[in-house]
């Protein structure tokens, strides 16, 4: 009768200090271009990285844990980005104000499309959010007095406390700032009561609404933080690249976002980065230079949809489950007897 | 104008009253009626396709009954009726079940799948759970040793930081009865808690029915088909065959009861 009772893990913050180191080597890379090592074009890469990953992080959780998919993704970036830009330029409101409202009100209307998956799921919820997409990209290019029409809009650098004027550079740590808060963010939403309820509607609608889990909640919910989150990286893709046409947001670049996910890791924060990465930045930086084939253009898309299927096929979790699959491994092997009572740390630490 | 309908015994927990369901033109239950009285096991028997899941499903909520109604005593000692309520609610007022086939997650540790059998009682809001205040990390905290608690009263504390895929079938049912009790329930529902279970997981199983009773102080209604496990955990029984019902009285009555051995064993010639 005299066992030990086991520790109860609470929250910690180690992960906390693990994103911000993250952040910091990040910050690195500026530090190189300015010293030469790097080209100038790695910042607008990265930097488009990072963009995509707070988008992709919002439809991870969507997808990857409330199990509802959505192609509209890309729509609620441009919705995100066209607000900023007219209310920064346009209305002149200072910068932080309008990413509020770019956030906003694109989440509010998020919230109005995830009616949409109370009703269906699977592929036509898929067709349903693309529809809503391309009402918003048709709507851009129509909207002139607002969008600019074809002829896109453009916005300046942010200016912080109405003081502070930024920089490419400065802009490129703000990014890196944002997207380490909304890891932060991630983290602790889906490790508290929010997340469990979305991994039991999505591995049970009838076993979640015996805990008292309403679907109708938490799926609401999970639109507005996906739509939320794909608003504010389009609204701080505005200001970084500081000019937006209709046409950046169109279903390739929504079909991109989740080969992301897909590609790096369902439900893994840093595998999201990881995705973004190698759909946005190695075609760039990579591809392109290989002689012959580099040259033609939709080589690409060849390269991430070949890695879709093969991350279907051969690791469902992605690269990050790769890599945590390699480590627990490692681990486990000189610990053996172990193996049943204290799994938990090897396959926590990369698939969150 | 709905008090009248709203009473229930003092000892009474839950009462089942004509329940009748019709799936087009078959009756799946037809004019049920029983009711359970505090800390008894009550069990419901018949042979495959009597209608017992469906009972439960009318009880729970996951199917409008057609007629009838499911008066419950709640957590917190109103007398409510349950038909027309929405799923999601019916764990907030003490009544908790398991599934035929355990519903758990796999990518979730067995500690965090029993933790959402409290989903109900976090009260920290989306805003504090996003931004980890203190209120939201103490709240999470407790309810993790009271998960604990729970863990070690059904001997599976050692796993509570394995992934669910990966146990054993025993010990995922063991981990779905744990996430039952983590809300404070007045009535839990085992859907066929033996089946798949070897002989001394069910004399275990057997044990731990009467114990949950005892500590937490609820009533348990359970649907068998291991009749050794019914003889010996239930204070009471029910059969009933296509629907209807047959009999209602204490195991040895029931064992005894004509029609109940008729619908088990056929007529004889």
């Amino acid at each position: 009768m005299e066992k030990k009772r086991p520790a109860v893990k609470g929250f910690s913050n180690k992960q906390y200090i693990g994103f911000i180191i993250f952040g910091l080597c990040l910050c690195l890379i500026p530090v190189l271009v300015k010293m030469g090592v790097l080209k100038t074009s790695f910042l607008n890469i990265i930097g488009g990285s990072i963009i995509y990953t707070i988008a992709a992080l919002g439809l991870n959780i969507l997808l990857g844990y409330a199990g509802s998919s959505s192609l509209g993704t890309a729509g609620f970036m441009g919705l995100g980005a066209y607000i900023s830009a007219y209310m920064s330029a346009d209305l002149g409101l200072p910068w932080e104000l309008s990413l509020i409202i770019a956030t906003v009100i694109p989440t509010l209307i998020g919230i109005l499309v995830g009616v949409l998956s109370l009703k269906m799921s699977g592929l036509y919820l898929g067709i349903a959010t693309l529809c809503v997409a391309e009402i918003f990209r048709k709507t851009f290019s129509q909207f002139t007095q607002v969008t600019g029409g074809f002829a896109g809009k453009s916005a300046s650098f942010p200016v912080l406390f109405g003081t502070i004027k930024l920089k490419q550079t400065g802009t490129f740590v703000l990014l890196i700032v944002f997207m380490v808060l909304a890891m932060m963010l991630t983290y602790n939403l889906v490790h508290g009561q929010l997340g469990r309820a979305l991994h039991a509607i999505r591995s049970s609608e009838t076993a979640a609404q015996a805990m008292g889990v309403s679907l109708r909640k938490y799926r609401l919910v999970a639109f507005a933080l996906a739509s939320g989150y794909g608003a504010m990286a389009g609204s701080l893709y505005v200001h970084f690249v500081r000019f937006v046409y209709p046409s950046t947001w169109n279903l390739l670049l929504s079909l991109n976002i989740l080969a992301m996910i897909v590609i790096g890791g369902m439900r893994s924060i840093y595998g999201t980065f990881i995705g973004a990465i190698i759909v946005y930045a190695v075609p760039d930086l990579i591809l392109k230079r290989i002689p012959v084939v580099g040259s033609y253009n939709g080589f690409a898309y060849v390269f991430s949809g070949v890695l879709v299927i093969l991350v279907i096929m051969f690791s469902r979790g992605g690269i990050a489950g790769m890599i945590s699959g390699l480590v627990s491994k490692r681990k486990a092997r000189p610990a053996e007897t172990a193996a049943a009572a204290g799994t938990d740390d090897s396959s926590g630490a990369g698939t969150e | 104008m709905e008090n009248t309908n709203l009473i229930l015994d003092e000892d009474e927990v839950l009462r089942v009253k004509d329940l009748s369901i019709n799936f087009g033109g078959l009756k799946a239950v037809d004019n049920l009626s029983f009711s359970i009285k505090k800390n008894q096991v009550f069990g419901l028997i018949g042979p495959n396709g009597a209608g017992k899941t469906t009972c439960f499903n009318c009880i729970t909520q996951f199917y409008r009954p057609t007629t009838g109604s499911v008066l419950f005593r709640t957590k917190n000692g109103n007398v409510e009726e349950l038909v027309g309520q929405n799923v999601h609610d019916i764990i907030k007022k003490g009544l908790v079940r398991t599934f035929q086939n355990v519903e758990l997650i796999p990518e979730l540790s067995v500690m965090e799948n029993v933790l959402l059998g409290a989903h109900v009682d976090f009260k920290s809001s989306l805003f504090a759970q996003a931004l980890k205040l203190p209120k939201a990390r103490k709240e999470e905290q407790e309810f993790r040793e009271r998960t604990m608690d729970v863990l070690e009263f059904m001997g599976i504390a050692d796993y509570a930081n394995s992934l669910c895929s990966g146990l054993p079938y025993g010990v995922r049912k063991k981990v779905e009865m744990a996430r039952t009790l983590l809300c404070d329930p007045k009535l839990i529902i085992f859907d066929e808690p033996a089946a798949g279970l070897n002989d001394v997981e069910t004399d275990e199983l057997t044990l731990h029915i009467r114990q949950i009773m005892e500590k937490y102080q609820c009533s348990i209604f359970l649907v068998e088909h291991d009749m050794g496990l019914v003889m010996n955990v239930c204070d009471r029984i029910c059969a009933i065959s296509f629907g209807k019902f047959l009999a209602e009285g204490t195991p040895a009555e029931i064992q005894k009861n004509k029609l109940v051995q008729e619908a088990y064993l056929g007529e004889e010639g």
